[in-house]
């Protein structure tokens, strides 16, 4: 490791209603691959961004080669050698590596794009990188982690002094990691500052020099690597005190019967072999990290996206459910996470939303009893205590915990006995937050079956009776909430799967 | 824009309409929009009803003798086949999508089931019933291959204008057609439209929009339309067949459509192939004016009714002037981009 190369101080970003960065402190020194690790929503991204001039900081000092910097563009920051790959791609996939490793920048021939030199550049630049990549083939044709590759040949490409990794390894196989890994001990050797994110706690060990954590906007503290142990990492991600206490015990008796089983179940890269069961009358928690495959499998489920293996009991017969239309006959109600695209329909009124899911029970011959459909809306108004003046409202003039609670109307106007709710409380105010966690327990104390999942810690530990919790696709473990605790959650959580 | 009307409750988790731009003149308008009738009955359709009165009284004014009865039956007799193609074009519109066919299928549905009637001597009453069945059975081919494939409307409606065009010219041998006339074997079809002078056509019209108001806002088909226009995701999600109730739109518009045609041969009498064309823009210009979102799941019978009103006597005050087809055809193109940028602006105010 050598000298410093850049020092961010006492960084403070704020959005409307969340203070993202709290005076957070980050150095990088040259040839070292430095770690920043966080639960999800603990701010690594925002300070990447303020880095790389995405976000402005509203106060601290950016230090870079020893003059103080403040980019207002990635493209400011790009030209004086701080680099990000994204965890997206960023290619255009019918164009050639070579056209798009120098996109926006083409060497000219007079009027015409020098397409050879771009070749030749970047065969110079794939040498450098000991990778194997044909510059004059097509993107789309390339794997995944090829294609990662290109991303990281282009920003060498750019000069840089400083690349930021953003969850690198997240798409590519062993194989591509292990050759991603080569790449990255290279850029060290050559000394560039590498910044890593990742939540993979094996690859953390495995290639970087040290590790900075950070909890819910703040700093939390730098660790060397080879001095401290995976625990160490976990513990310092998530111990935080806990405001709200979390539940003491299950509120499930034990012979509470069985009424979703979910078994093997198979969709896509994200969600592999997944088995749980849900008792009656039980919140079970799903946790994990963004990107564990949650709301996959909830979509699987719920028939919104097709499976392809895995069976599904609900009271202990088997269903075939292959569209949402199937999975609402059986009485499965799914809240998204992202209620303004799949939740609500926001021009339409809260009756609408209310009875859209069992609009056929409101029917008198052909035509839609209004009245019916008002009282009944009018009744969960009042239960969910939906802030309005008036049951015709469109949903768009609500606020966006109130929109929640009309979602959450729909399912109860259904009367479905199972209801999946995806990050219930996103977005929304602590008020609001509150009476939802209020609703989640009185509805599983009348004997419906919640699945929550949640990427908050506090809300997995205050609500559920058991805890699933995935990672990369697959379900890393089972906790009763007797058991259950920051550490062990987060442990299953980061456990590299391969 | 949306106002609180009960201001007691107005601080209900509501979110207030951001900075109210509206000067002295503007308050009077808000007042006015408060008003309870104004509310009932919908401000854009009052200033649109507003429209179509000082146009007549316009068109009266400056041209000689437009005040009579023979001009109002011209419009009138416009209003009748253009209302049905508008009518129809609401219901695809309101799912978001379009349908640039009506035209040239409503001269398909009029070449084919005419050709049938006076060359293979089939009755008139099964002509009709052809009539209004040639259009479904577009409405049913551009229904399934946007609902079920997911080919774009604006493409599939592209296509299918070509093939009504090509599929009626075949079938007639390019041969225009022309219906009998009232006095001829088969002629009482024309009562439909104007019977002893009495507009007939007027009153089928305004009975077929209030059951098209009524689809639209107290059955299932209309409420499902309407979400899913608004957002089809969140409905599909809601456990609704999506597919089946968009494709109810376009089969909805394509039995309206088939209706137009008896309306336009009962005035017009001839229908040449390769034609139509003309009429889509009409008819999507009376149903964007009349507030029908181009962006989907905002809909309003009324307001298409008005539009048509207003298109037809338009036409009928060129055609006084004497200014022809071709102005007109400007004048529609104006008013859809115009009506359409309005919606746009509209949202975007709303967001």
């Amino acid at each position: 490791m050598g000298e410093e190369i850049l020092r961010m101080e006492k960084i403070d970003k704020s959005f409307p209603g969340v203070h993202a960065l709290d005076h957070v402190d980050f150095d990088l020194k040259r040839g070292e691959v430095h770690a920043l690790m966080g639960e999800n929503g603990a701010g690594k991204s925002t300070l990447m961004k303020v880095l790389t001039g995405i976000y402005q900081k509203d106060s601290g000092k950016i230090t870079y080669q020893g003059r103080e910097v403040n980019y207002h563009s990635t493209r400011e920051a790009q030209a004086d050698g701080i680099v990000i790959v994204h965890q997206e791609l960023n290619m255009v996939g019918d164009l050639t590596v070579a056209q798009n490793i120098f996109i926006g920048r083409e060497f000219m021939h007079g009027p015409t794009i020098d397409d050879k030199k771009m070749i030749t550049e970047s065969r110079k630049l794939f040498e450098r990188l000991k990778i194997d990549i044909d510059p004059s083939a097509r993107m789309k044709d390339l794997t995944v982690g090829k294609q990662q590759m290109c991303e990281i040949a282009k920003a060498i490409s750019h000069e840089c002094k400083v690349i930021v990794f953003d969850e690198p390894s997240a798409a590519l196989t062993e194989k591509e990691i292990d050759d991603l890994f080569a790449i990255i001990r290279d850029l060290r050797k050559q000394d560039l500052g590498i910044i890593y994110i990742s939540h993979r706690m094996d690859e953390i060990k495995v290639i970087t020099d040290r590790v900075t954590v950070m909890r819910d906007g703040t700093y939390v503290g730098t660790l060397i690597t080879k001095d401290c142990s995976k625990e160490d990492i976990i513990k310092m991600m998530v111990g935080r005190v806990i405001y709200e206490q979390p539940k003491e015990k299950s509120l499930v008796p034990d012979d509470a019967p069985v009424v979703l089983k979910v078994e093997n179940l198979n969709a896509g890269r994200m969600v592999q072999d997944v088995s749980f069961e849900l008792h009656k009358g039980e919140i079970l928690g799903f946790s994990g990290l963004m990107g564990a495959g949650r709301t996959e499998t909830a979509r699987a489920i719920f028939g919104a996206d097709p499976k392809q293996s895995g069976k599904i009991y609900i009271n202990g017969t088997e269903v075939d459910i292959k569209s949402p239309q199937d999975a609402v006959k059986h009485g499965i109600g799914y809240l998204s996470e992202d209620r303004k695209r799949y939740g609500i329909v926001v021009q339409k009124t809260i009756i609408e939303n209310s009875t859209l899911a069992c609009l056929e029970e409101y029917m008198s011959g052909i035509s839609i009893n209004k009245s019916k459909e008002k009282k009944a809306t009018e009744k969960v108004i009042d239960e969910l205590n939906i802030k309005t003046p008036s049951s015709d409202q469109p949903v768009v003039n609500l606020s966006g915990g109130n929109q929640q609670k009309v979602v959450i109307a729909k399912w109860l106007v259904k009367n479905c006995d199972i209801l999946i709710f995806d990050e219930p409380t996103r977005g929304i105010d602590v008020g609001a937050k509150n009476e939802i966690y209020k609703l989640m327990n009185s509805l599983a104390a009348q004997g419906k079956s919640i699945i929550m999942i949640s990427s908050e810690m506090t809300e997995i530990l205050r609500m559920s009776d058991r805890i699933v919790i995935m990672c990369e696709g697959r379900v890393t473990g089972e906790i009763k909430i007797e058991d259950a605790t920051q550490e062990m959650i987060m442990n299953k959580a980061t456990r590299n799967i391969k | 824009m949306f106002i609180v009307n009960k201001g007691n409750k107005s601080d209900l988790g509501i979110m207030k309409e951001p900075g109210s731009r509206s000067k002295a003149g503007g308050r009077k308008v808000e007042k006015f929009k408060n008003l309870p009738f104004v509310k009932k009955v919908g401000f854009s359709r009052i200033v649109l009803t507003a429209v179509l009165i000082l146009m007549y009284a316009i068109f009266c004014i400056t041209i000689d003798g437009f005040a009579g009865k023979a001009h109002l039956m011209g419009t009138l007799n416009y209003v009748y086949f253009l209302g049905f193609l508008s009518l129809g074009v609401t219901f695809v519109i309101a799912t978001g999508g379009i349908d640039f066919s009506i035209g040239p299928v409503m001269f398909c549905c009029a070449l084919v089931s005419g050709y049938c009637f006076l060359n293979y001597g089939m009755p008139m009453g099964a002509s009709l019933l052809l009539c209004i069945a040639v259009g479904l059975m577009f409405g049913l081919f551009n229904g399934y291959l946007v609902a079920y494939w997911s080919v774009p409307p604006f493409i599939v409606s592209m296509a299918s204008m070509n093939i009504a065009k090509g599929a009626a010219a075949i079938f007639t041998k390019s041969m225009s057609v022309s219906w009998p006339l009232e006095s001829a074997d088969g002629g009482w079809f024309r009562k439909l439209a104007t019977f002893n002078g009495f507009p007939t056509g007027l009153v089928i019209f305004l009975v077929a929009a209030l059951i098209c108001g009524f689809i639209l806002n107290n059955t299932r088909i209309g409420r499902y339309i309407l979400c899913l226009g608004s957002n089809k995701e969140a409905v599909r999600l809601s456990g609704i067949d999506v597919k089946k109730w968009e494709m109810a739109a376009y089969v909805i518009c394509g039995v309206l459509v088939g209706i137009a045609a008896i309306f336009f041969v009962g005035v017009y009498t001839t229908v040449q192939p390769n034609y139509g064309d003309q009429y889509n823009n009409e008819a999507i210009a009376g149903c964007v004016m009349g507030g029908t979102s181009m962006a989907g799941g905002l809909a309003s019978i009324g307001g298409t009714v008005i539009g048509v009103f207003i298109i037809s006597l338009l036409q009928e005050g060129i055609l006084a002037y004497k200014l022809g087809k071709d102005v007109q055809l400007i004048i529609t193109g104006i008013i859809v981009i115009v009506a359409v940028y309005a919606d746009v602006v509209a949202r975007r105010r709303k967001n």
